[in-house]
């Protein structure tokens, strides 16, 4: 089951079209666990990876994946080789996932795109890795084709998602 | 790497096998058998509690190392970051090689079947047991990685992959010259008109049969966890047999990786102790139900659609196993210990 948490009180359709195209990605089912607040002193944009460590537990099992779902912009990380962009954050083959949508206009309209990005931190919490296929959800996120692209996996991650929920179901 | 050191290791410790990733030190303990003392030491895989232990004299032999300190992962990413590697484009000189580099390579091993598949695939798109390759080998960096720095996994990841898919721009596209200049000339198995970036990644290349096929008769024997792995898969594994013919045991707990870990003892708990939370239990929630009317759910099949656009070609040769018969055997019991031949 996948929880969808959101910082927000956001548009019930978009919350509604996502939790549809996350149950379409994986074959899980997907809710809306409610609103969350968000740790406090938070300061827009927000610190990524203090959210997957302090955002508030929503009810789960734990073979669950919960996404946390943000308008609020994340910083962009600074890592040894560079600044990346920052849309979302996962643990992986962990349970919590942080996705972010500030920078998708019209999010109501644009779900598919927001979904993209969702299954791809949703995809690592599965222990997928990025992936060489640019239509694929799990290619890098910040490469200038990624927005364009479907709420969808390539075959390889796809059936590699398959197996891993199998695997985490039985 | 050389046989001959020791590797001195006490409870706690920390260490990757190769081609398994990382493991626990949760005992070193000498036994007497048949007059002789024999020292083992159990390691636990981090990452699904996978239980092995190896005479300690072996652990050097097998490649058992420390996690990479930091200054070897600066190395890693220097040369991530380099323009220089060409993989050969014989795809069998290429998976011996990269066969030894994920056994005994380290952590630059891993690098480079990473960045040599990676730069291949801008040239056409990998064959389905080099994409599980070149999965294996980023799954093994990433968390190696992630320990040496102690960062999150996705930071490791992206820290890889802000130098293979810069920010703010698409792939490169490599010419055929690219890897000549480089190889020497005699390709060329070579699938040059496969379309690069939209191609379907996931089509088998003719040109690249399945590695190895003799291998695979002796795997085929394998059986008990009643699935067949792709024959990709177990063409691989053949090649690596035949360089490791001391892995012999199959625990049957992950088919994503090859879950062979040595010749000594094997035991796959249900679940990992340490890094997967105990799985399901009782009483799951109501059955899940999207708001919304889902797409009628198949018999517990995927719903309908996925795929990007532009579907690729269904796979021909790592076809999707029939639901039942997937590729995933079922887990063992508790404590079993997968011992094959
Ligand atoms: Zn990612
Ligand atoms: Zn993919």
């Amino acid at each position: 089951m996948i929880r969808v948490a959101t910082f927000d009180e956001l548009d019930p359709k978009l919350v509604k079209d996502l939790c549809k195209i996350l149950y379409q990605a994986f074959a899980v089912g997907a809710e809306h666990s409610g609103v969350v607040t968000p740790p406090s002193g938070m300061n827009e944009p927000w610190d990524s990876h203090r959210l997957l460590r302090e955002a508030p537990k929503v009810a789960a099992f734990q073979d669950d994946k919960v996404l946390y779902v943000t308008s609020r912009k994340l910083l962009p990380r600074k890592l040894l080789t560079g600044e990346v962009p920052t849309f979302g954050v996962s643990q992986y083959n962990g349970q919590r996932a942080v996705v972010s949508f500030a920078h998708i206009k019209n999010p109501t309209e644009n779900v598919k795109q927001l979904a993209r990005y969702a299954l791809q931190e949703l995809g690592h919490t599965w222990g997928l890795h990025h992936c060489l296929d640019p239509r694929c959800a799990m290619y890098p996120h910040w490469t200038p084709s990624y927005p364009a692209g479907d709420a969808s996996f390539c075959v390889f991650c796809r059936e590699t998602s398959e197996q891993k929920i199998r695997l985490a179901k039985s | 790497m050389s046989e001959t050191g020791t590797l001195r290791l006490a409870v706690g410790d920390r260490v990757v096998y190769p081609n398994q990733g990382l493991c626990k030190v949760t005992g070193v303990d000498t036994k007497e058998v048949a007059g002789q003392k024999l020292t083992m030491v159990s390691l636990i895989r981090e990452e699904d509690g996978a239980k092995v232990m190896v005479p300690e004299a072996k652990v050097v032999a097998i490649g058992v190392r420390k996690v990479s300190s930091s200054d070897e992962v600066d190395k890693v990413l220097e040369f991530i970051k380099s323009d220089s590697d060409k993989a050969s484009l014989d795809w069998k000189a290429r998976a011996r090689t990269n066969v030894e580099r994920m056994a005994t390579g380290g952590l630059m091993g891993l690098a480079e079947v990473v960045k040599g598949l990676q730069v291949l695939s801008e040239l056409r798109p990998l064959p389905t047991k080099e994409r599980e390759l070149y999965n294996d080998a980023r799954h093994l960096l990433v968390a190696e990685m992630s320990a040496s720095l102690s960062v999150l996994e996705c930071d490791a990841e992206d820290t890889i992959d802000a130098l293979l898919f810069p920010v703010g721009k698409e792939r490169p596209k490599r010419t055929a010259e690219e890897f000549r200049a480089l190889a020497g000339g005699d390709d060329d198995e070579l699938g040059l008109d496969g379309d690069l970036m939209g191609g379907g990644l996931d089509e088998e290349q003719p040109e690249e049969p399945e590695a190895e096929a003799e291998g695979e008769s002796a795997e085929a024997a394998e059986g008990d966890d009643g699935e067949e792995k792709p024959a990709a898969k177990k063409a691989v594994a053949a090649v690596e047999k035949k360089l490791r013919p001391r892995e012999a045991v199959t625990a049957p707990q992950e088919a994503m990786k090859k879950s062979v870990i040595s010749d000594v003892d094997v035991t796959m708990p249900q679940a990992s102790p340490l890094i997967e939370p105990v799985k399901r239990k009782r009483g799951r929630p109501p059955k899940p139900k999207p708001e919304g009317p889902p797409p009628e759910p198949k018999k517990r099949g995927r719903p309908p659609k996925p795929k990007p656009d532009g579907p690729p070609p269904e796979p021909k040769k790592r076809g999707r196993p029939p639901k039942s018969a997937s590729a995933m055997p079922a887990l063992p019991p508790a404590g079993l210990t997968g011992k094959k031949k």
